[in-house]
């Protein structure tokens, strides 16, 4: 039961960190309309930007925000790039995706080479924390419960901004029916930066729990990350916010489970089996895609 | 300082190599009603969609005596244009309310909510209600009511009637005589000549994308067979 209740616990905050990374990847495909796959790189280098703040100087408040701006940054500069492909007259979602994982490439390519020569780096113990519960084989980390609580926090004020500020209501609009939302003059394209922006934010605050979570990162996870938040993304029905909730959370589970119970090195296998088996019976997704 | 509120000179719009607006002069002075007749195909979308920047178009568009050609249509609505689109475009997925406020954070606020609840009050019965589950003419009463939170001097109309029941049809007309009459001037595309006509203080007659004639609606009236 023990094994149970700590793997539930280290699914949960698992799970948090994709919600967050299916949130942020959903609302650029809502507004912006693009498939961004290089998003988790983003965040990896993000990550990246955290450590090298804290061999430098050991500063957390400085890693943290390290890693929010190179996070907001490279969100940022990629606008242009997609803007280019998806701009108010015409949309590509699928040139999107593939200018996405030309960025991605580059991404990873940079961190195998000019980051600590491409080894995985390893975040201090001040900085992922010690045990905060101890108790036979339930160990919860401080990472862990960051993870899980900033994933609540963050989950409940985007749902707020989404559905109570004015922004939140632009941005449902657009999703909706661009086109009407065009005709009738709403702001697109400030409305598309606006996505990035928040994205970026989240990216940033997803780097600082990811690597307390994690206490390490590799120039390689990215693509395993960005690969999981396309599948969570599609399995819930491609861009459904409240679908990606629930199978985000349902991915992280299942793959503590699948550690806990049968081998590490199968969790992936039995999770994208399982999302592969949702996807051939429901094409749409388990609640819907929010896309046509 | 020009009579005229709004001007367009020699349009042009274009879909591929079909010229859907060719050349068009048309002048609206402020508190008119200026109708736009012609059948289907004969641009008068278009010249609405063009004066928006919805759709790509060459000539001028000046407005309060500014060129407004080139702004976009975010913009053109902050300067006080706001436009009617075919077959009352709601967002379906949110509350009434919502689709109103989307209107209201376009524009100066010169108008509230409140005001829009007056002319439709059915609106605020429905407020909380998703706006796909509303009714024809419904959607249509929101779809002018985020038009109006917007603050508008200028409305443009495109085809209100179209695929509503002739009841409802009359609520809308009446509507838009009460709007002109508390001070909005009216651009209004209509197929339905006669009730356009009678609502309208002049008429440009459209035709394959160029006005083949134009007068005061009375004028109009009397020839009125000749354009059905």
């Amino acid at each position: 039961m023990d094994v149970f209740i700590a793997q539930i616990i280290n699914g949960l905050s698992q799970g948090s960190i994709y919600v967050l990374l299916v949130t942020a990847f959903n609302l650029m495909l809502l507004v912006a309309r693009i498939i961004q796959f290089a998003y988790p790189q983003f965040v990896v280098l993000a990550m990246y930007a955290s450590w090298l703040v804290l061999e430098k100087s050991g500063n957390v408040i400085l890693a943290a925000l390290a890693a929010i701006a190179v996070s907001v940054l490279l969100n940022l500069l990629s606008e242009p790039i997609f803007r280019r492909i998806n701009n108010i007259e015409k949309i590509d979602i699928n040139a999107s995706f593939v200018a996405s994982m030309g960025l991605s490439m580059i991404i990873v390519e940079i961190m195998s080479h000019s980051i600590n020569n491409g080894f995985p780096v390893s975040f201090p113990d001040y900085w992922t924390g010690e045990n905060i519960i101890d108790f036979n084989y339930i160990n919860i980390g401080r990472g862990e419960l960051a993870a899980l609580l900033g994933g609540i926090i963050l989950v409940a004020l985007f749902f707020y901004l989404l559905y109570h500020t004015h922004y939140g209501r632009v941005f449902r609009a657009i999703a909706e029916d661009r086109k009407t939302a065009k005709k009738v003059g709403l702001p697109i394209l400030k409305s598309n930066l606006l996505s990035y922006l928040i994205a970026g934010i989240l990216g940033g605050i997803i780097a600082i729990l990811f690597s307390m979570f994690l206490g390490s990162a590799s120039p390689w996870l990215g693509e395993t990350v960005a690969l999981k938040v396309l599948a969570v993304s599609i399995t819930a029905g491609l861009g459904n916010l409240t679908g990606g909730l629930y199978v985000g959370l349902g991915l992280g589970i299942l793959e503590s489970l699948a550690i806990g119970y049968f081998s590490g090195s199968w969790s992936d296998v039995i999770a994208f089996l399982l999302m592969l088996v949702v996807v051939l019976s429901k094409p749409q997704g388990l609640f819907g895609a929010a896309l046509e | 300082m020009s009579d005229n509120l709004l001007e367009i000179k020699n349009m042009e719009l274009k879909y591929g190599s079909i010229r859907a607006v060719k050349g068009i002069d048309l002048s609206l002075k402020k508190g008119e009603i200026v109708s736009l007749i012609g059948s289907n195909g004969a641009g008068k979308s278009s010249l609405l969609k063009g004066i928006m920047n919805i759709e790509k178009k060459s000539g001028k568009v000046i407005f309060k005596d500014k060129d407004i050609t080139k702004l976009s249509t975010e913009k053109i609505v902050s300067r006080g244009i706001s436009i009617i689109p075919e077959g009352h475009l709601i967002f379906s997925s949110m509350s009434v309310w919502e689709n109103l406020q989307l209107g209201h954070y376009q524009g100066n606020n010169k108008i509230d909510i409140k005001n829009i609840y007056e002319y439709f009050p059915i609106l605020e019965e429905r407020k909380e209600q998703k706006a796909g589950t509303l009714s024809g003419g419904e959607q249509q009463m929101l779809s002018i009511g985020r038009a109006l939170l917007a603050g508008p001097e200028l409305i443009l109309v495109d085809e209100p009637s179209l695929g509503l029941a002739p009841q409802v049809v009359n609520n809308i007309f009446k509507i838009m005589k009460r709007l002109n009459e508390e001070g909005y001037t009216i651009l209004l595309a209509e197929q339905n000549v006669k009730r356009s006509l009678e609502l309208a203080d002049r008429a440009y007659v459209l035709k394959t994308g160029e006005i083949i004639k134009e007068g005061s609606a009375s004028q109009m009236k009397v020839k009125k067979w000749m354009y059905l």
